[in-house]
């Protein structure tokens, strides 16, 4: 896949586990309708070779008589085939072996303690941990993963990780903050703040940022969802960013979604190797509100990194169009002033939608991306 | 000095009403056993309440999805709207979209006010609801109404709310405004806040009333906090340092938050005692309400529960003497 073609398509994170993945990693028997699900999809995706007698076995007995790791293989291949169907040019494997992006990245850290669930929104919830003590990692995390997702590959991977400041944020920071004595008010909560972000940057994720480029990651999108919830720490997510890349040699971007972005500006460009900026747009743009106008942010600060466009809402069933994402893209374009600049993907990572929604929405991106790119260069 | 300790906000679902409602989500269980947990977690908390001395009790408000949700599906103008940051935390609310000037209907709220459901005497508990500056710049206001009338407009119906709930029994009311202290208004919204104020204390009469502000520092609205006719007002001291509290008009009730609902890491009661003691000095005080400094909803359920006794471990602290540096 040409990577100088314009607007090209990306994906950003999660993706909705299949019914027969879930049934086969709890070593159960497939339903009838998770078998019919994955004959269905494989006969679409062709991601695990039906002659193959472990395909035969987990047919008939489902998780009873396969292993788990084949399951999860068999998973990251889907997703893998599913986001290389629909035309993405950089892909992952849906974060199909992860069980979620902050409880996945602490387990592998040492010093976290998972407490209990914390909801989100309505009746989502995430499972939320205390550091309770320094900061540490036994071995850098995800090789296999990304081994797997190298190796099985059609297009670009792109390695998803969640970025220190997040990891600290969603976290409650007993250790650090403990170490204060007395009252802890905003000061104290602060600076606790800094110690637990840069500890994890330094002695988790940048370890394993390394190891992965020594694998052969060459494009790793860090995830700071939480960069937006205290935009007065935005001089942190950039220091914390800059810790956990220091001395590597990768095409980074950070991923930011429901945020604020104008008021991260303009600490946030501290981050020094961060080549793209990925965030959610089309969960706020409606008919009376152009969520695309605020990148002209980008031209006031002067900064010409590239842009992940978010164009596809992924909170809502509604399908986008081609037209829409077209519409989108164009006017993103408009207001960067140069469309080379522009990747193009959903607002966040999709799993909170049933996987043929998220199919239908990605294709539909991958033409309105194609349309887009026609109507700049008469190449579609 | 007489401290009285009080839930300030709603409280995190259980693990178990975690999984049951994630379930429901996925077709699952059935509506009928995910009230049936709601009911018997909000018994739980409502006996924790009084296990703890913490009064008038909530219950909880384990239903509600957000602070407006209720209201945005219960009173007409309203959409509910996309997935919105909460604040400077990693929670989210449906933000609600107000097509045209809101309008209430009786009785289409009732049923959202856990104290039944708790098994709590109304009048033993505590309507929290949504302050009319924090509803009114929260939401996605299409109506055409400026911010000054919409704030305006909300406290009237807030008032109607009041009403409604008091022929139900209940006489302790909170009013949430976040709003106050994150993003001060400016002047003429803080008189439409006083004027919204002034409407619902028409109908609370001598009912007691505290307006509630959390997730900032209360300092620079300090004196409007205390123009609002409300029998008190509670600032959070994680965010609020105490010795801005000075000149607190006499007569006023005074709510310091005191539990930290941004960490797990449990607060020392002998530091609470500390804390209190110089506030009530510097306020000039001699009786104050002490809660959370926040919603305990952004802890998990355990971890919230082990930080209750607290408050009346600094209670217990203070009355042995406790908290004089």
């Amino acid at each position: 896949m040409s990577e100088s073609k314009l607007f090209r398509t990306q994906e950003i994170g999660s993706l909705a586990r299949p019914l027969w993945q879930l049934q086969g990693q709890r070593h159960t028997p497939l339903s009838p309708a998770a078998r019919k699900e994955f004959l269905g999809w494989n006969q679409q995706l062709g991601f695990a070779p039906v002659e193959d007698a472990t395909v035969g076995h987990f047919l008939s007995n489902g998780g009873t008589d396969v292993s788990g790791a084949q399951v999860r293989d068999w998973g990251a291949a889907f997703a893998l085939r599913f986001l290389e169907s629909a035309g993405l040019d950089r892909v992952y494997d849906g974060e199909a072996r992860r069980v979620e992006m902050y409880e996945h990245a602490v387990r592998q850290m040492q010093g976290f303690e998972l407490l209990g669930h914390v909801r989100s929104f309505d009746s989502k919830y995430y499972l939320k941990g205390a550091i309770t003590g320094e900061v540490g990692l036994g071995h850098p995390y995800d090789l296999e993963e990304f081994d797997f997702v190298r190796s099985h590959a059609r297009a670009t991977p792109k390695l998803p990780v969640t970025g220190p400041y997040t990891i600290a944020d969603w976290s409650f920071n007993e250790y650090y903050l403990g170490r204060i004595p007395g009252w802890k008010g905003r000061t104290q909560r602060r600076e606790a703040q800094r110690e637990f972000v840069v500890d994890v940057a330094r002695k988790a994720i940048r370890p394993t940022l390394a190891a992965m480029i020594d694998h052969g990651c060459r494009v790793i999108q860090i995830d700071e969802p939480a960069a937006g919830t205290h935009p007065d720490q935005a001089a942190l997510v950039a220091e914390g960013f800059n810790v956990a890349t220091e001395g590597l040699d990768a095409e980074f971007s950070m991923h930011i979604c429901f945020s604020d972005y104008r008021s991260l500006f303009p600490a946030l460009l501290e981050a020094k190797r961060c080549r793209q900026w990925a965030w959610e747009f089309a969960n706020r743009d409606t008919e009376d509100h152009d969520a695309y106008a605020m990148l002209s942010l980008l031209r006031e600060y002067g900064d010409t990194r590239e842009v992940g466009l978010g164009v596809l809402d992924v909170h809502r069933d509604a399908i986008e169009s081609p037209e829409v994402v077209q519409n989108r893209i164009e006017r993103a374009a408009q207001v960067l002033g140069d469309p080379s600049r522009i990747w193009v993907n959903p607002d966040c990572g999709l799993r909170t939608r049933r996987l043929e929604v998220a199919y239908e929405k990605l294709t539909n991106m991958v033409e309105g991306a194609r349309r887009a790119r026609q109507a700049q260069t008469g190449a579609g | 000095m007489q401290v009285d300790s009080s839930l300030t906000g709603p409280f995190p679902r259980s693990e178990a009403l975690v999984r049951a409602t994630r379930d429901l989500d996925r077709g699952r269980t059935s509506a009928e056993e995910v009230g049936r947990l709601y009911r018997s977690t909000a018994t739980e908390l409502a006996r924790l309440e009084q296990t703890h001395h913490l009064a008038p009790a909530t219950g909880g408000y384990l239903r509600w999805a957000d602070l407006f949700r209720p209201f945005a599906e219960g009173w007409s103008g309203f959409e509910v709207g996309p997935v919105t940051r909460w604040y400077e935390t990693n929670t989210f609310y449906r933000q609600p979209i107000l097509h045209a000037p809101p309008d209430r209907s009786a009785g289409a709220l009732g049923g959202w006010f856990p104290a039944a459901e708790a098994g709590i005497e109304a009048a033993t508990a505590k309507a929290i609801l949504p302050g009319p500056y924090t509803f009114a710049t929260m939401i996605d206001n299409r109506s055409g109404e400026t911010t000054e009338a919409l704030i305006h407009r909300i406290g009237r119906l807030l008032a109607a709310e009041v009403a409604e709930l008091r022929t139900t029994g209940y006489l302790n009311f909170q009013f949430q405004e976040p709003s106050l202290v994150v993003h001060p208004p400016a002047p003429t919204a803080g008189e439409s806040t006083i004027a919204a104020y002034r409407a619902i204390a028409e109908t609370l009469g001598t009912a007691p009333s505290y307006v509630w502000s959390f997730f900032g520092d209360a300092a620079p609205v300090l004196p409007l906090l205390r123009r609002l006719p409300a029998q008190g007002v509670g600032v959070d001291l994680a965010e609020t340092e105490v010795r801005d509290l000075a000149g607190h008009p006499a007569g006023r009730g005074l709510g310091l938050g005191v539990l930290d609902p941004r960490t797990t890491l449990l607060e020392n009661p002998a530091d609470i005692a500390r804390q209190v003691h110089a506030a009530c000095e510097a306020a000039g005080v001699d009786r104050v309400q002490i809660g959370p400094g926040g919603p305990l909803d952004l802890l998990p359920w355990e971890s919230a529960v082990r930080k209750l006794p607290l408050l009346n471990g600094a209670q217990t602290a203070l009355r042995n003497g406790g908290g004089r540096s």
